[in-house]
């Protein structure tokens, strides 16, 4: 854990690599080690039972009843010196009848054994005085009448040598795989990092001043692409939310200016000369009427930044649509009235189709669409409020009789601060259907005016009422 | 108590402290203000208030640690935060702390003294069941309204208004208030406005057209007022 996170990836990886060929390489060592010794063995075994056959011509029984091997088998006195052979003849009694000149009157393997050469040929190996291993076998042979066992046994000394020998080698040839694994290794993830360190690089240059700077995507169809794309994505994002907070600085700064400015010159103007108090104080109600018109900007604008960054808990409760229309149209059937609009409410009143947020949120949205239903509407009209639902969202219809709007309108009057041909006895702050917008797409569904009506405008919520967001 | 409570505002914005020591003398308390929470403490020692404003945006202090020291101390003073941080999470803390109420800057003036008033009155007012304001009577429970001995017929939202105004008789009563108190709204914004001055158009159709005396007067730029002229 440590070392891991010690370590950079690079070294990491290479380790994980190195090991695991380590492991690898040792486990196919030992297998093919195994097998070698395994098979060098049986030759062994099998040489010395074709040698024991050999032998069994050549034994002979001399006139004093001693048993001999004939030695002059050999066509030349040097191969003698190639069969390097320990032997003893024994009879069923256990009584040594012959024992080659090398074994120095060791037995070997001792005493006989109940079938011994008989049903097996009983390979084992027999330590000797002097340290060296012998594989030995016993084979039974029946001659003159009478039954032999005949023990032979080759030094296991040039085998083992061969294996310490085929050992080394395969260490030898596992340290140089492993060095060179390692360094491959080290090469070849370097190689791989490469791009993360120019993209680490790259993404450290980018600041709030050149958010317009993208990585470079070398092959987009890689996962480093892939990264590098997502990472640009978020760029894209970042920009965007970005531009838009400064061009929304700016208007807000801009909106805040003009009611600034009639304070200012209300001020000015008020004591530039000398005047009634009924003029000082119209001059102070009118100073206080701006300032009711700054609280409200600045409340909306602390509204739509709530809205957007939204609280870290979203208080979802389900929200019954139905009462909370009625309770909207309610509060501001009083406006209507003043006007002789007909507020009429059509659809699913009855039904319970509830969606899921900030009800207070939604509600300020309703209100905003109705109240601009209302200014907009001529007096004597009638504003239709229609509750519908499809397979996944809840639709809230409000629509007025009033001038409508032009095509090109139905998106910019989202737009903040956005004002169209309104009648000025009722200047709003240009931000009512843009925290409408905002807040519907915080619940997860739509707000904008249908194109497709010809009289009057009709404004679409569209809210999905299976979500628990 | 010398008769006169005593108020102790804690407020470093000197223009708002100034304005707020002028008004809440006009509405006859005994004002002294303090512009850091230091002298702020010094203050509350030395004078021992009834009442005090407290800002929690103050150079070296945050207010709530002064409020939290103060109700350590186990003194015995009510306090109004008034604040521009006005979400609901910083009342539920200001409140926890130890606050009487919480005031979100900007404030209309006769809120402000209205909340004075009802956290300095040591009992719960009556809620008075009748109302007479010159020749204007009000039945709270039968919720009807008479003038001149006729019965003003009134919607339920209208009965609440002139309810609340003459409850509020001679003081001027804020579009704040109204809509906090009469239509229940706990957010601000332009549309409850427009309804309030409609409200209040039909509701003086009612009370005052058909009469010479005008009792409903509108102070432009702060509310309304219901009073004898």
């Amino acid at each position: 854990m440590s070392l891991g996170a010690r370590w950079n990836i690079r070294t990491r990886l290479t380790a994980w690599y190195v090991s695991v060929l380590a492991i690898l390489l040792l486990i196919f060592a030992v297998i093919v080690f195994t097998f070698q010794y395994v098979t060098l063995t049986r030759q062994i075994v099998h040489d010395e039972m074709q040698d024991a056959v050999t032998v069994e011509g050549l034994l002979y029984f001399d006139n004093s009843d001693q048993l001999h091997l004939r030695q002059d088998y050999y066509s030349r006195p040097q191969s003698h010196l190639i069969v390097d052979r320990w032997m003893e003849v024994l009879d069923l009694n256990g009584v040594v009848l012959y024992r080659s000149d090398n074994l120095d009157d060791q037995s070997l393997g001792g005493p006989l054994t109940p079938g011994e050469g008989d049903s097996s040929s009983n390979e084992r190996i027999v330590r000797l005085r002097d340290g060296s291993h012998i594989l030995a076998i016993s084979h039974i042979h029946g001659m003159n009448g009478r039954d032999l066992v005949i023990r032979l046994g080759y030094s296991l000394k040039p085998l083992r040598d061969r294996m310490w020998q085929f050992v080394w080698l395969l260490g030898i040839a596992l340290l140089v795989t492993i060095l060179l694994a390692s360094i491959t290794g080290q090469w070849i993830a370097n190689k791989a990092m490469r791009p993360i360190g120019l993209m680490a690089a790259r993404a450290e240059g980018i600041t709030a001043n050149n958010l317009h700077d993208r990585l470079a995507v070398t092959n987009p169809r890689d996962e480093l692409g892939a990264l590098a794309a997502v990472f640009n994505h978020l760029l894209e994002r970042l920009e965007q939310s970005f531009l838009q907070l400064q061009h929304f600085t700016g208007d807000a700064a801009h909106e805040l200016r003009t009611p600034l400015a009639s304070l200012r010159t209300i001020g000015e103007v008020a004591l530039s000369e000398p005047r009634s108090p009924e003029q000082y104080r119209d001059a102070i109600s009118s100073i206080l009427e701006e300032t009711q018109r700054l609280y409200h900007t600045i409340d909306s604008l602390l509204l739509l930044a709530r809205a957007e960054t939204g609280t870290s808990e979203p208080n979802s409760d389900a929200i019954a649509l139905a009462p909370l229309i009625d309770e909207v149209t309610n509060m501001l059937s009083v406006l209507a009235e003043e006007k002789s609009i007909q507020l009429l409410l059509q659809g699913e009143m009855q039904g319970s189709l509830a969606v899921y947020g900030e009800r207070a949120l939604l509600r300020i949205a309703l209100i905003n669409v109705l109240h601009n239903a209302i200014k907009f509407s001529p007096p004597g009209g009638i504003i239709r409020i229609t509750l519908a639902k499809d397979n996944t969202e809840a639709l809230i219809t409000i629509a007025d009789q009033g001038p409508g709007l032009r095509e090109d309108e139905l998106d910019s009057v989202f737009k903040r601060f956005y004002r169209g041909c309104e009648n000025s006895s009722n200047p709003g702050n240009g931000l009512g259907l843009s925290i409408v917008k905002l807040i519907v797409e915080r619940l997860g569904g739509s707000a904008r005016f249908d194109s497709a009506v010809e009289n009057g405008a009709s404004a679409v919520l569209r809210l999905p009422y299976n979500r628990r967001n | 108590m010398d008769g006169r409570a005593s108020i102790l505002i804690i407020e470093d914005d000197r223009k708002l402290s100034a304005a707020l020591v002028s008004g809440i003398e006009g509405a006859g308390y005994e004002v002294k203000a303090a512009s850091s929470a230091e002298e702020g403490f010094f203050l509350v020692h030395r004078l021992q208030p009834n009442l005090i404003l407290l800002d929690l945006t103050l150079p070296q202090r945050n207010g709530l640690d002064i409020l939290q020291q103060l109700r350590e101390e186990g003194l015995d003073v009510r306090v109004l935060i008034l604040t521009s941080h006005n979400t609901i999470e910083d009342r539920v803390a200001g409140l926890k702390t130890g606050a009487d109420d919480y005031m979100g800057k900007p404030f209309s003036f006769p809120e402000l003294i209205a909340r004075i008033e009802a956290l300095l009155r040591r009992v719960l007012p009556s809620s008075p069941g009748r109302v007479t304001i010159g020749d204007l009577e009000l039945d709270s429970a039968a919720r009807s309204a008479c003038r001149d001995g006729q019965k003003l017929d009134l919607t339920a939202r209208e009965f609440d208004l002139l309810f609340y105004l003459s409850k509020n008789s001679g003081r001027t009563v804020s579009r704040d208030m109204l809509a906090r108190d009469v239509w229940q709204e706990t957010s601000r914004y332009t549309p409850i406005d427009n309804v309030i001055d409609v409200q209040m158009a039909r509701l003086r159709k009612k009370v005052d057209d058909p009469f010479r005396v005008k009792l409903l007067q509108t102070i432009r730029g702060i509310g309304f007022c219901l009073q004898e002229p």
